[in-house]
């Protein structure tokens, strides 16, 4: 359960802050493919949270 | 454009008939189980959220916001972040109550047939621009293909096989183990499609029309910088608000709603899906910009619009097909589900709520009928909404009414799961005025094409001059959670209501109440639904909800048939929504109100709270480790315990009352005490009804025979000292009592010896006479036959001495016999004249005895107890035997004794008496011709010479009778060597 915290602490700060990252994006010079580098390491730590949740319920 | 139309057709029939396929076979079985319930289906399945906007819509919205068209996949990707504090509590009612869709799930949580009527409407109107989007793409699609001039006909009858396809999923859920597998499997392989061809459009976007990720990077640093400086970079305040709305699409949208719950297999899996599908979301996306720039970099755009820029990637026919195929997939994919997820709404919270199914004939295929129309009905709607309205406006406007309108639910979801305080009022008048200000500012202008009628609230003026989408957004889900939590504060909310907040708040503590209902059985229960679902139909309902709870129809329990109950409430609500559900349960299976007010249902709190222990942290955690601590005490207490409520129910029955009674606790907690299985109704009503708290030592009836028990009881109080039921301890005092009673039979022997000691005295010197008369008679005269007889008197009233004395003996437990009376005994005459005296007795005079014994056998002994040893033995034999039967006596030398047996060809011991017979008082004899004191006596003065005995009835040699077999010490005469 208290991964579950982290998880909505994680998802409620993106959503703050992800217009920031937008303005990051957009700028000249930044590898087009980066928006997609920082979802491919949000999706590996959502993999490494539920791993965790996994052995948190055993 | 270079595909003809018999190519499009060819391609688009074929792709539709491959998901038919892939259905049938998942159907039939032909493709393993292991494969289609993997999660990957399921997360391939959910990605239906990918309709026609993510392929031709993001286009679009990337074209002209830049990497804003993200937010419609990141919003829904942090949905399934949130899959375990957000998803997973849903799919648990959702499987609890059976819900399948939003409008089941409000109108169980509010309460009311008119909430699950109103998310309907809602979801309708809501849905109408989504669905025209889809065939808007299609239409538009074919005409890039084909060229076709009027592609809305094409369309129109690419819809009606999308509509026949759906059609063939109504009604096969119960067949399939309750898993709509083929569905899933069907659903999964278009998402597999559209991946795979936006994959495809993307590799040839990156390595067809750039020369890889280097050559595209200069591109964008060099030409490509014109294009991007167009790109109105999205406003952080919208950002923000698409993330939400797209957020709220993933717990709305009915057939998002649809897969994510009704179609779920587990908690697992849905918390795998978190992960797994912004995975699936990440590589749909991906490819979107690259064909963005792609169709830039060829000037694409100046001929196709930006939707559409995939068909201008190449002249070559495969990459329109991919776009086509990954167009339709989607299309196909999110037009099937909603048409399924809003038959069944409509079905449910319209129709049957309009006319409720009273008896139907066949209800099942009555059902399938109709929902079958009403998804024919919605894609036509679709269609005829895209003809009307959708033809006018872009991809963007479609979708954005959609899922703005959509999200006027979510304020009511949120409350559902953690505000238990909300009520119907403030959920209904909040969504209503919110729908009113989507209405006009957005769905009423898309429709009759008129300006947005929404007003600026004063104090937002900042607002003035922002796109409509965005003011509609921020007016009405304010508009709708400021209505909602004042009208909830404001007003009192119901008792069920109440209830049903309790039940789907997440942490809300769950205290069911205990009634009695009116049915007394399964059986009742059918009769009582029959009225309602007819009798074959209600039949199916009632066996099916025994199967899933793994009960008989006879049980009576009444914790057992409000099981049932919500059971079958929960089946109902499945097939025709809660509304009715409820309905019918209460009105033809309603709570009786005659007994006792309702008391919490603590066994079933307990069950739950079982079930949700991986979901209690912090305090609840340890609180619950507490109660289960407390509860293994009590259920593994070595003494009997069983707990009733306050209405006679049975609570608690631990481990050593089932060991005792040989009852399982599972099978009789919920009972009634009255119906508990004899004897344990009737004495635990006894102790209840008793004055005093203790009963001791009743006598009762078990499987193994008489056992003694001593009940406690304890008056349990509830809260405010009201009463709470009793708790009722059961002690087995049987050993005790077998003491007790060994006891009473010991003084009881002790009195006998004293009684002998002054019979001896008294009949001695009457005995002393005879002898001496007997003995005077001798001398008085010389007749034989005389003589004979005064010489058996004297050895008659010997014996009489004798048997007193060994009586007195007996009673004194041996303590007469020393080592100094022991002598070699020839063991064939003492046997000699046990049968000499028996015969005396002139009884059973035809029964033969035969003396087997060597005369040169002897044991060490008392002459005169051995005597009395084998008349008893021989008295038993005779007894036991019939005219003509043997009675054999033999002695064979066995160690350092001798092994004497007498065998008879009586009728044998009873098994069940045999364990006994060497305890006083034990006898198979009829009353008064048996003392049960012979075999005891055996006993002592066989242990009085350190021998043994044993018995074997019927001796393995025999088919009947009875052998008694006695090993004495022998005599060792000088000189002889122990053998």
């Amino acid at each position: 359960m208290y991964v579950y915290r982290l998880m909505l602490f994680l998802v409620l700060g993106g959503y703050l802050l992800s217009p920031l990252m937008m303005t990051g994006w957009a700028s000249p010079g930044v590898a087009w493919y980066r928006p997609f580098v920082i979802w491919g390491v949000l999706i590996a730590l959502t993999l490494w949270l539920e791993q965790k949740r996994k052995l948190d319920e055993r | 454009m270079n595909a003809s139309l018999a190519g499009m057709l060819a391609l688009g029939t074929g792709f539709l008939l491959a998901l038919f396929l892939c259905a049938l076979a998942v159907e039939r079985g032909l493709i393993p189980t292991r494969l289609t319930r993997h999660p990957a289906v399921y997360t391939l399945a959910l990605g239906v959220y990918a309709s026609a906007w993510a392929i031709y819509g993001s286009l679009e919205l990337a074209s002209t916001s830049g990497y804003g068209y993200l937010a419609y996949y990141l919003g829904v990707a942090g949905a399934f972040l949130l899959a375990p504090v957000l998803l997973v509590p849903i799919q648990r009612m959702t499987r609890t109550y059976q819900l399948a869709s939003l409008a089941d799930l409000f109108a169980f949580r509010y309460r009311s047939r008119w909430v699950g009527s109103l998310v309907t409407l809602v979801s309708l109107l809501a849905v109408l621009p989504l669905l025209a989007l889809q065939v808007q793409t299609m239409g538009d699609a074919i005409y890039l293909m084909t060229g076709a001039a009027s592609p809305a006909p094409l369309a129109l009858a690419f819809c009606a096989l999308i509509a026949l396809f759906a059609m063939l999923f109504v009604g096969r859920r119960r067949r399939i183990d309750g898993q709509h597998d083929s569905l899933l499997a069907a659903i999964a392989l278009s998402s597999l499609v559209k991946l795979l061809a936006m994959l495809g459009l993307g590799a040839f976007a990156l390595f067809g029309v750039f020369d890889g990720p280097a050559d595209l990077q200069a591109w964008l640093d060099g030409p490509g910088q014109a294009f991007q400086a167009g790109v109105v970079q999205t406003d952080p305040a919208h950002w923000r608000s698409l993330l939400l709305l797209f957020f709220a699409a993933a717990l709305l949208m009915p057939h998002i709603f649809h897969i994510v719950f009704t179609e779920t297999r587990s908690r697992h899996t849905l918390l795998q899906a978190s992960w797994s599908l912004p995975l699936f979301l990440l590589l749909m996306a991906l490819p979107v910009p690259l064909i963005l720039w792609a169709g830039q970099r060829l000037g694409s755009q100046e001929t196709l619009s930006a939707a559409y820029l995939a068909f201008g990637l190449s002249e070559s026919g495969w990459t329109q097909a991919l776009a086509f195929l990954a167009g339709l997939a989607a299309t196909s994919a999110t037009t099937v589900m909603i048409a399924l997820a809003l038959s069944g709404m409509v079905l449910n919270h319209v129709l049957l709520v309009a006319h409720p199914p009273e008896a139907q004939h066949d209800l099942y295929r009555w059902l399938q009928w109709l929902r079958r129309a009403l998804v024919a009905a919605v894609v036509l709607g679709g269609w005829l909404f895209y003809r009307i309205v959708g033809v006018h406006h872009d991809l963007t406007s479609l979708g954005l009414t959609a899922f703005v309108g959509m999200a006027q639910c979510l304020p009511g979801l949120l409350a559902l799961l953690y505000w238990p305080g909300a009520n119907r009022k403030g959920m209904v008048s909040g969504l209503v005025a919110g729908i009113l200000v989507w209405l006009l500012g957005l769905w009423g202008p898309l429709l009759t094409g008129l300006p947005s009628l929404v007003v600026i609230p004063p104090g937002l003026e900042v607002l003035s001059g922002e796109p409509v989408w965005y003011i509609v957004t921020l007016v009405s889900l304010a508009t709708n959670a400021l209505v909602f939590i004042v009208v909830s504060l404001a007003t009192p909310t119901s008792e069920g209501e109440r209830a049903a907040a309790e039940a789907c708040s997440v942490d809300a503590v769950i205290r069911p109440k205990r009634l009695p209902l009116e049915a007394a059985n399964g059986e009742e229960f059918k009769a009582h639904l029959a009225r309602a679902l007819g009798a074959a139909v209600a039949a199916r309902e009632v066996d099916r909800a025994l199967d899933d709870l793994g009960l008989s129809p006879l049980d009576g329990r009444p914790y057992a048939l409000r099981r049932l109950r919500d059971r079958l409430q929960a089946n109902l609500s499945g097939l025709m929504g809660p509304s009715v559900a409820q309905d019918i349960v209460d009105r033809y299976l309603p709570y009786r109100h005659d007994g006792p007010g309702a008391t919490e249902d603590i066994h079933f709190v307990e069950s739950r709270l079982e079930a949700y222990r991986s979901r209690l942290t912090g305090l609840a955690r340890e609180l619950d480790g507490l109660r289960r601590y407390h509860r293994r005490t009590l259920t593994r207490l070595p003494v009997g315990l069983c707990a009733f409520g306050e209405d006679g129910e049975l609570l608690m029955w631990n481990d050593a009352l089932a060991e005792l009674s040989g009852i399982d606790g599972d099978s009789v907690v919920g009972a009634r005490r009255d119906s508990l299985p004899a004897p344990w109704g009737e004495l635990l009503g006894r102790i209840l009804a008793e004055p005093g708290r203790h009963l001791y030592k009743q006598p009762v009836p078990l499987a193994d025979g008489t056992r003694f028990l001593s009940l406690h009881k304890a008056e349990l109080e509830g809260d405010d000292s009201e009463p709470g039921g009793m708790v009722i301890l059961v002690e087995d005092h049987s050993e005790m009592k077998w003491l007790e009673d060994e006891l009473v039979h010991a003084a009881r022997l002790a009195s006998i010896g004293q009684l002998a000691a002054g019979v001896a005295h008294e009949i001695g010197n009457p005995i002393t006479g005879i002898s001496s008369l007997a003995q005077n008679l001798r001398y008085d005269t010389d007749d034989p036959e005389v003589l004979a007889t005064a010489e058996q008197i004297q050895q008659l009233t010997d014996r009489v001495s004798r048997i007193v004395s060994s009586l007195v003996g007996f009673a004194h437990g041996g303590r007469h016999l020393a080592g100094r009376d022991l002598a070699p005994v020839s063991v064939a005459e003492v046997v000699d004249e046990a049968i000499h005296l028996i015969h005396l007795a002139r009884s059973g005079d035809d029964v033969r005895f035969d003396n087997r014994c060597p005369a040169a056998e002897s044991v060490e002994g008392d002459a005169q107890r051995l005597l009395q040893v084998m008349v008893n033995l021989l008295g038993n034999a005779r007894d036991a035997s019939g005219p003509g039967d043997r009675v054999i006596i033999e002695a064979t030398p066995e160690g350092e004794g001798l092994r004497l047996t007498v065998t008879d060809e009586g009728q044998g011991i009873d098994e069940s008496v045999r364990d006994h017979l060497f305890e006083p008082f034990t006898t198979t004899k009829p009353p008064g011709e048996g003392t049960g004191l012979g075999l005891p006596l055996v006993y002592s003065i066989v242990a009085e010479h350190h021998g043994q005995i044993d018995l074997v009835s019927p001796p393995p040699d025999r088919e009947r009778g009875t052998r008694i077999s006695l090993w004495l010490p022998r005599h060792q005469k000088e000189g002889e060597a122990p053998r």
